[in-house]
Order: C-alpha cells, then sequence, then structure tokens
C-alpha cells in the first residue's frame, strides 16, 4: 500500500500510544464482556453461563441496595455540590486581584489533597466524642452522634466530605466560564435596571451553558463510580465493606467486593457492564435534555 | 475629588468578606487540624488542648521518625514517587509522540482513530478496571512496577491535552525544519515539543497528582507490602483494627498530604489552569 509506506513515520510515531490504548483500553472492555458471560474464579477455565450472571447480580439484595443508595446520594450530591461550587465561583470573581487568587487558592486546597486522603481526615473529624465535630457540637449542649456508623446519618456524611472536595474543582471550571462571559452584558443589562440577581439569572447562568453542561455530565459520572470515599470512610477492606448495615454499599465497591473479596470476576465483569450502560443512559439523557432545551 | 473613590463598606460588602472567609476556615481547617494533631505532645486531653494551633514541633518531628524507622512508610514514598515518575514520563512521551501526528499530519485512518480514543473518556473506569486487573495478572506483572504503570500510559485526556496545544504551531515552522533538512522525529523533538513546553509542564503535574492520589489500581495490583503505595499504607493506618492512635495516625496523613500541597503551592497557577481548561474546551 503506497499511503502506508508514505505515512510510515506518522503510524511508527502514533504506535506506542495505539498498542497501549488496544491493549489496555479496548481489549480489557472486549474480554470483560466475554467474561460477563461466564463463571470464572480467575484460576479454572472460564465456563458459559449465558445470562446467569446478569440475572443474578438484578436480583441480588446488595446491588439493589446499592444501586438505591446511589440514587440518594446522586439525587443530593450532584446538585448541591453544583450549586455549592458556583457559589462560590461567584464569591471569588467578586474580588479582584491578591484576595482572589486567596480564596481561590483557600477553596481548591481539598482538591490538591490525594483522594484517599480526604476520607481519612474526615473519618476522625467525624469520630464519636473526642471527633472534632462532636467536640464542636458539645459546646452547644449536643449529645455524641456517631456520624460513620448511624445508618441515618452515614450518606449524608459522605455527602459532606464529596461536597467538600469537589467544590473547589467545579468551582475553578465555573470561574474559567465566567473570565469568558464579556463585561458589556453586565453593562448593558445594569443600564436596563436589572440588579444583581437579575442578572446571575439571566446573563451569567445562560452564558455558562456549555460549562453547566460539563459540570453537570462529569459530576453524574464520576458520582456514579463513587468509590475511594465511601470505603475509606467505612474502613472497608474485601472481606467486609459497605458500612453498617450496607448503609454505605455503592455499585463500585459492591464490583470490587465481588471480584476480590468472593473471586467471581464473570459476576464482577457483568456488574461493570450494568453500571456503564447506565452511565451511558444518564448521560444521552443529559445530552438529549440540552438538546430539547436548546430547540 | 483627586484620590480614586473606595468602594463604599455596606452590609453587603462586610457579608461577602465574612462568608468567603468562613467557607477558607472550612476549606483549610481540616488540613490545619491535621498538622496540628501531628505537632502536639500525644495524650494531651483535647479539653486541655484543642489542637487548635500546633504546640510541639519536637513532638511532631518525633512521630514523623518513629514512622519512618518502624513501618514501611519510606518504602511505599519511593514506590508511590517511582510509580508516578515513570507514569509522567510515559504519559508525556507516548501522548506527545501521537499528539505530534494528529494535530499536525494527514494520515488514512486518523479521524477515526482519534474519535475512538475521544470516545474513551466517557467510558466509566468501572468497566475496565477488573478485565484490565486479570491481563495484568495474565501477563504475570501483579507486584511490579511495571503493573502499576503501563497501564495507565496511554491516556487520553493527555493526548487531548496535548493535541489542543500542538494544533496551534505554525505550519511554516515544520516546514522551514523541514526544508533545512530535519527528520521527522527531529522536527518533533527540536521544535513541536519546545514548543508546546507549558501544555506539558501542565500535563505534568495533573498526572503527578492524579498518580499519587490513586487508590483503587493500587489496591489490587499491588497486594504485597513491599509493593504498597502511599494510599495503601495510609488506609493500613486508618484501618479500623490499626490500633494506632489518632497522632500517629494523622502523621501518616500529613506525610501523604505533602508532596502535593509542595506542588500546589509552587505550580498554583499551571494546576488551576490546567483543571479550567479540561472543563472549558472538553
Amino acid at each position: 500500500m503506497p499511503s502506508l509506506r508514505r505515512h510510515l513515520p506518522q503510524y511508527l510515531m502514533i504506535a506506542p500510544f495505539v498498542v497501549l490504548f488496544v491493549a489496555f483500553f479496548l481489549y480489557p472492555i472486549v474480554s470483560g464482556f466475554y467474561y460477563s458471560f461466564h463463571d470464572w474464579n480467575g484460576v479454572d477455565a472460564p465456563r458459559f453461563i449465558g445470562l446467569a450472571n446478569y440475572e443474578k447480580l438484578l436480583g441480588s439484595r446488595d446491588f439493589g441496595r446499592a444501586m438505591g443508595n446511589l440514587a440518594t446520594y446522586i439525587s443530593i450530591t450532584v446538585p448541591l455540590g453544583i450549586l455549592v461550587a458556583f457559589g462560590l465561583a461567584l464569591l471569588v470573581d467578586s474580588f479582584t486581584g491578591r484576595w482572589a487568587s486567596f480564596f481561590r487558592n483557600a477553596y481548591f486546597v481539598p482538591v490538591v489533597l490525594p483522594a484517599f486522603l480526604a476520607a481519612t481526615i474526615w473519618r476522625w473529624i467525624y469520630a464519636p466524642n473526642f471527633g472534632l465535630l462532636n467536640m464542636i457540637l458539645g459546646w452547644f449542649g449536643i449529645p455524641s452522634i456517631n456520624f460513620l456508623n448511624d445508618t441515618d446519618s452515614m450518606i449524608y456524611a459522605l455527602i459532606a466530605v464529596d461536597v467538600w472536595v469537589s467544590a473547589g474543582f467545579n468551582m475553578v471550571i465555573f470561574l474559567a466560564g465566567l473570565k469568558n462571559i464579556p463585561g458589556e452584558l453586565y453593562e448593558a443589562a445594569r443600564l436596563d435596571g436589572a440588579n444583581k440577581w437579575q442578572q446571575i439569572v439571566h446573563i451569567t447562568v445562560p452564558m455558562l451553558g456549555p460549562v453547566m453542561f460539563f459540570v453537570i455530565t462529569y459530576s453524574i459520572i464520576s458520582a456514579m463510580q463513587v468509590f475511594d470515599k465511601p470505603w475509606l470512610l467505612t474502613g472497608s477492606s474485601f472481606a467486609e465493606y459497605g458500612g453498617r448495615r450496607g448503609a454505605l454499599l455503592f455499585p463500585v465497591m459492591d464490583m470490587m467486593g465481588r471480584a476480590f473479596g468472593e473471586v467471581h470476576f464473570g459476576e464482577a465483569a457483568a456488574y461493570g457492564f450494568l453500571l456503564t450502560v447506565a452511565i451511558i443512559l444518564l448521560t444521552l439523557a443529559s445530552f438529549a435534555v440540552r438538546k430539547w432545551r436548546r430547540s | 475629588m483627586t484620590a480614586p473613590s473606595r468602594p463604599r463598606l455596606t452590609v453587603w460588602t462586610v457579608l461577602k468578606w465574612a462568608l468567603a472567609i468562613l467557607v477558607a476556615i472550612i476549606a483549610v481547617f481540616p488540613v490545619w487540624w491535621m498538622i496540628n494533631v501531628v505537632f502536639s505532645l500525644p495524650g494531651e486531653p483535647v479539653s486541655i488542648n484543642p489542637r487548635l494551633w500546633p504546640t510541639s514541633i519536637a513532638a511532631g518531628i518525633e512521630k514523623i521518625q518513629m514512622i519512618f524507622a518502624e513501618t514501611g512508610y519510606l518504602r511505599a514514598y519511593g514506590v508511590s514517587l517511582l510509580y508516578a515518575a515513570l507514569t509522567i514520563f510515559g504519559v508525556l512521551l507516548i501522548g506527545s509522540l501521537a499528539a505530534f501526528e494528529f494535530a499536525l499530519f494527514e494520515f488514512r485512518g486518523k479521524r477515526v482513530l482519534f474519535a475512538v480514543i475521544m470516545l474513551s473518556l466517557m467510558v466509566p473506569t468501572a468497566v475496565t478496571i477488573i478485565p484490565t486487573y486479570l491481563l495484568t495478572s495474565s501477563l504475570g506483572w501483579l507486584n511490579t512496577m511495571q503493573g502499576l504503570v503501563v497501564p495507565g500510559l496511554a491516556s487520553a485526556f493527555g493526548l487531548f491535552m496535548l493535541v489542543q496545544f500542538m494544533g496551534a504551531i505554525p505550519r511554516d515552522m515544520i516546514e522551514a525544519a523541514r526544508l533545512d533538512g530535519a527528520s521527522h522525529f527531529q522536527i518533533y523533538w527540536h521544535v513541536a515539543l519546545p514548543l508546546c513546553r507549558n501544555a506539558l509542564v501542565t500535563l505534568a503535574i495533573l498526572t503527578f497528582m492524579q498518580t499519587w492520589g490513586n487508590y483503587m489500581w493500587p489496591l489490587i495490583v499491588a497486594t504485597r507490602p513491599e509493593m504498597y503505595t502511599v494510599g495503601q499504607v495510609v488506609g493500613l493506618f486508618n484501618a479500623p483494627l490499626s490500633h494506632q492512635t489518632v497522632d500517629v495516625v494523622m502523621t501518616a496523613n500529613l506525610l501523604a498530604a505533602i508532596p502535593p500541597l509542595l506542588f500546589f503551592l509552587i505550580f498554583q497557577r499551571k494546576i488551576v489552569e490546567g483543571i479550567a481548561m479540561s472543563g472549558t474546551k472538553g
């Protein structure tokens, strides 16, 4: 093929990336799909069992609990996290010069910490009796709460950590979006007598459209795969995970437990596909909503 | 009135400052508290010393020395640093080689290939992590450095970012270099790479942050204590049955936080710009 020879330098230069991409991205997807129809413990030969893995998962109690927790978690943490991040971006944007970057950097500190660390620090802040939070509540005469062992409060304790971390990340993206809004728009609105609130609703939010869309989609996708934080907040291991009565059991935790605790790799692979289908459906739904709102 | 008019001190301004400072305290306080727990005498009751400021620098240094001397922490530090350094080197080299071609040249199959790679940004890690583990395991790479590093090298995000930057290189410069007799690789090395140095630095920093904070992949691939990363060691210190006192655990946590916090102090503008770019151009 002449074109192949002519472009040989091109193919040689992209080869390392493409080979690794095929080996460690495309091949795993295909092999995962294959395993999802097999019963496999990683040692013996995989045994074809059709849709049994999927059936077992959809009927399992842990799967239902993990999905239920996930629904509650996403419906609170995504809107709350975005609202807080947007508020922080407006707040930082209202300062200028040194103070703007000071506050921006301060709000960004939780993002800089390794993800696993946020959970481990907060586990101690939440600790009963001597933990920082209970100490502060104690000053007001409120008795100690075991935030991470009380099934009513556990998910909110997780959401608080989550917002604490994600707010700074999304804020920075919003701030970049705010910089791209021409100042004349606000000037014109002010001349028309619009107050601050009206300017936010009628100029800032619509002009942030694409950025807002990215933040929402990205937040949903990463929230659906939440792992480190609930895993570490509950002090989980592959032998025992999810916290008291599975109140902090999430799909990826459940999947990892089935793979590395129970050694059911086929079932875990099927889990990954079910989760991916859910994520793709949600992503498509958000694209559809965007298109519908535009027309 | 010759002096520039100063902003008036309204109720609104006061509230704004109060809110900004309060949020700053909430954002930074857990980290500050962690430092104070480390740098105070162990066993002092909270009622006497609420750990709101550091009280004993010597006690903190002693705890750090104790952790380095008596646990596998130093080794984990080495593993994590090597893991991060090799990942950064690989992602930058492999990504920039491919980005150079995707951004500046035409070849058969380019569009489809690039579209597939960009589509992979949307595929959740959840679906690939277990088959990737099984592949790594069948290669005999469990508990090895290549097992940690190699599966993460083809970074679609890195490629995307570098293509954006390389695309801005004027074609005239490439042509001029070619007329001067430079080979294809020499153009990449002497023209394209220096021109996107900023993007490479930003990508290196983001990759460092991500690799240092990666918990899930080392947890399953590096299961032997001699291959533990900092994240795993910190996890062990925090495990319910670790029988460690809070000040020792916080020392372990603080040591894990120091490299990324230092990076942030030095490179804050690049980090923030890198993240902003991923959101506004993505």
